[in-house]
């Protein structure tokens, strides 16, 4: 799940659109709102009385992804402009495909066939975790289908659903009941939302800097450390998912990166490049080997380039004046 | 420069050490030490020896061991050279620049731009395992350096001990400690990766001669005997490696250093009669005087009580340091006392990091050689640390630390 960008995106993207449409009702959380204080301090946009007004909110309005009023800096590059286009279209096939993806998985655990939903778990990831900042945007889809147990009492608490306590059921509990089957439909419906604000969604340019980092972040904090998917030890896929949504994020920001920093456009490229050839590794097949297989001594590399590659990410909206 | 260092360097008139026949410790000391109560300092950075090896011992003290996970020469050369700018720049205040506020900002803001002085000082010592064949270094290791290899009753821990390059980062409190280790890691995170950390802290009075300026968490003073490393002909002699040593020319200069985290098993301790605390230390716990004796600044006398009567044979600080006249293993010690939670069974994780600076590895080995088996043992359990060089200093704004080793 996602943590420490979004959150913070997510945040921008309320304020603006509370301003906007006072229609939108509360949405958003106190830690939203904290965030969207500094957010909105950075870009100038009037923080302390949205944030005054709705701190203490933490009713979550399932509402859909709100983008109206949205503005950038950094737009008025013709090629910032140009990558956020790209950007923009390429997540839209990409939220197309989680519903298809995820069903194979979710068809599985109705049936009750634990070996085909323990094949399609990890399979039914991957369009999702290569945009999952982009679709965190909407935070309680995020915590619908992505949360983690670490953030709930204990994995029997009914408030946990999503991909991760079907996860636990398949892998760990190997049982599929009816209580699965309605967890399964609960996420077809829950993504299904994600598809149905997929046409309103607009990317302000610095999100898509930002989302090239963010999912570094995601690999540097929960992949490589075994957390994600703790039951299926399946981390390694969702690693390489989020890798790939990276670097297709940065690779279309990267004409304009090299216009201005043509050194760094290389130190990064560089920096992509090694840790897929060290992840290249752990390929099997059309997928990725168990979590478990992986040493301590190329998680440490690992860790290291993506630390490196992580304080080369930050520094690209400065590069490119994006706020 | 040479005002404040001429002021850090007397903050070290800690120590009186008799068996080296140091008569001329009182003089001067005074002033300078008044001047080192004065506030926190910068410390220089540049000279001919890591400045931070002869500065007191640290109020905040951290270890932190790595490994270097890149393996071509040149990307090792370079993370050094990192460490040495960023630990130059915090240790003597040079101002970071500032950057648009649509970048993360190159400080993380706890000391402010420029840093403040805090005492800040950075050693940076090479583990025997840098010294393996990834680097092309074999061929320049230090003749004494090795793994550290179980001693006494040591249990050490694979995950608590020894890396390839260890960092202590001393200062007067815990969030410039921090400050500068998330700086120094900020500037080489591809290359190197965190092995293992321990953190403490040292509780300071201000030192007289002859004193100990601290007391470890069994409740003695620790350092009563300690070297002055402040005293050039002292750090000379007992610290730096000289010409004549045998090592390679590049580490003409450096130090060894060791490394031992040493908990205290500090409840059972503390349930011991004040007779055998005393007896296995030598020492009054209150006074700090040699058992018999009035004064810390006594010498223990051993002359007149050659069948332990008085301070047994056995004892910590009879075994540590016989004072007799051939007897010249002398370290000098600037650890900090730490204290990391609490284990399984309930009991607290605390204790010491012993951290010793020595000309030669062999006067630290000779100490342990000696202290094996002391009655302390068995409150007592080594648990982690290391061996490692302190490579000489950078000698000027454009040198760096290593340097030597890579000419």
């Amino acid at each position: 799940m996602t943590r420490y960008i979004t959150k913070r995106a997510a945040g921008a993207l309320l304020l603006t659109a509370s301003l906007a449409s006072a229609a939108c009702g509360s949405n958003d959380d106190g830690a939203a709102v904290r965030d969207l204080t500094e957010t909105s301090a950075a870009s100038g946009a009037g923080a302390s009385a949205a944030g005054g007004s709705s701190a203490g909110g933490s009713a979550a309005s399932g509402s859909g992804l709100s983008t109206e009023g949205v503005t950038g800096t950094g737009g008025d590059n013709p090629l910032v402009a140009e990558a956020v286009n790209q950007y923009t279209a390429w997540v839209q096939t990409q939220i197309a495909q989680i519903p298809i993806e995820a069903k194979v998985f979710t068809d599985a655990v109705r049936a009750g066939d634990v070996d085909a939903a323990k094949a399609a778990y990890a399979p039914s990831r991957q369009s999702w975790e290569r945009i999952e900042p982009i679709a965190g945007l909407i935070e309680q889809i995020d915590v619908a289908v992505d949360a983690r147990v670490d953030d709930f009492a204990s994995e029997t608490d009914p408030t946990w659903t999503g991909w991760h306590k079907l996860e636990w059921l398949v892998f760990d509990q190997e049982k599929l009941d009816a209580d699965a089957s309605k967890l399964a439909d609960q996420l077809d419906a829950d993504l299904a939302k994600l598809v149905a604000g997929a046409p309103a969604l607009s990317i302000p340019p610095v999100l898509v800097a930002r989302g090239s980092a963010e999912l570094i972040e995601e690999v540097a904090n929960g992949k490589i450390t075994g957390e994600e998917d703790r039951y299926s030890g399946t981390d390694l896929w969702d690693f390489a998912a989020n890798l790939e949504g990276s670097k297709q994020a940065f690779d279309y920001l990267k004409p304009a990166l090299s216009e201005v920093d043509a050194e760094l456009a290389t130190t990064v490229t560089d920096q992509f490049n090694e840790l897929e050839t060290e992840l290249g590794a752990y390929r099997d097949g059309s997928g990725w080997k168990p979590y478990s297989t992986l040493t301590d001594a190329d998680r440490k590399v690992m860790s290291g380039q993506l630390a490196a590659l992580s304080e080369s990410l930050a520094t690209i909206p400065g590069v490119l004046g994006l706020s | 420069m040479s005002v404040s260092r001429r002021r850090f360097l007397g903050g070290g008139a800690a120590s009186a050490v008799t068996a080296v026949g140091v008569t001329s410790l009182t003089a001067g000391c005074t002033d300078e030490s008044n001047a080192a109560s004065a506030g926190p300092q910068y410390v220089p950075f540049d000279g001919p020896h890591q400045t931070g090896v002869t500065t007191r011992a640290p109020a905040s003290g951290l270890l932190a061991s790595f490994d270097v996970i890149v393996d071509d020469r040149d990307a090792l050369v370079e993370a050094l050279q990192e460490l040495s700018v960023e630990a130059r720049r915090i240790m003597t205040g040079q101002p970071y620049d500032e950057r648009g506020v649509e970048y993360p900002p190159l400080y993380t803001g706890t000391l402010g731009n420029p840093p403040t002085p805090h005492d800040i000082s950075v050693i940076i010592g090479f583990g025997a395992s840098l010294f393996d064949d990834r680097f092309g270094l074999s061929e320049s290791k230090p003749v004494e350096l090795i793994e550290m290899p179980f001693l006494a009753n040591d249990r050490l821990d694979p995950a608590r001990s020894h890396g390839d390059i260890v960092i202590e980062i001393s200062g007067d409190s815990d969030d410039a400690v921090l400050f500068t280790l998330r700086q120094l890691m900020r500037a080489t995170r591809r290359s190197m990766a965190l092995k293992w950390m321990l953190s403490g802290f040292n509780r300071r009075s201000d030192p007289k001669p002859g004193q100990a300026d601290t007391r470890n968490l069994m409740g003695f003073k620790d350092g009563t005997a300690n070297l002055d490393g402040s005293q050039p002909n002292i750090a000379e002699r007992y610290v730096w490696v000289q010409p004549d040593d045998g090592e390679p020319a590049w580490a003409v200069g450096g130090s060894y250093m060791a490394v031992r985290v040493i908990r205290m098993l500090v409840e059972f301790w503390d349930r011991a009669p004040l007779v055998e605390q005393e007896a296995i230390f030598g020492r009054e716990r209150t006074s700090g005087a040699p058992l018999g004796l009035g004064k810390e600044t006594d010498d223990p006398d051993y002359a007149s009580d050659a069948d332990g009567a008085r301070i047994p044979l056995n004892s910590h600080i009879r075994l540590a340091n016989p004072r007799t006249v051939d007897f010249d293993s002398l370290l000098l010690r600037r650890g900090f006392s730490y204290s990391r939670g609490f284990d399984d069974a309930g009991q607290l994780d605390q204790g010491l990091a012993f951290v010793s600076f020595q000309r030669r590895l062999q006067s630290f080995l000779d100490v342990t050689a000696r202290l094996k088996g002391e009655p302390l043992e068995e409150y007592v359990v080594p648990e982690g640390g290391g061996f490692f060089f302190v490579p000489p200093g950078s000698v000027s704004e454009t040198d760096w630390v290593g340097s030597s080793l890579f000419a």
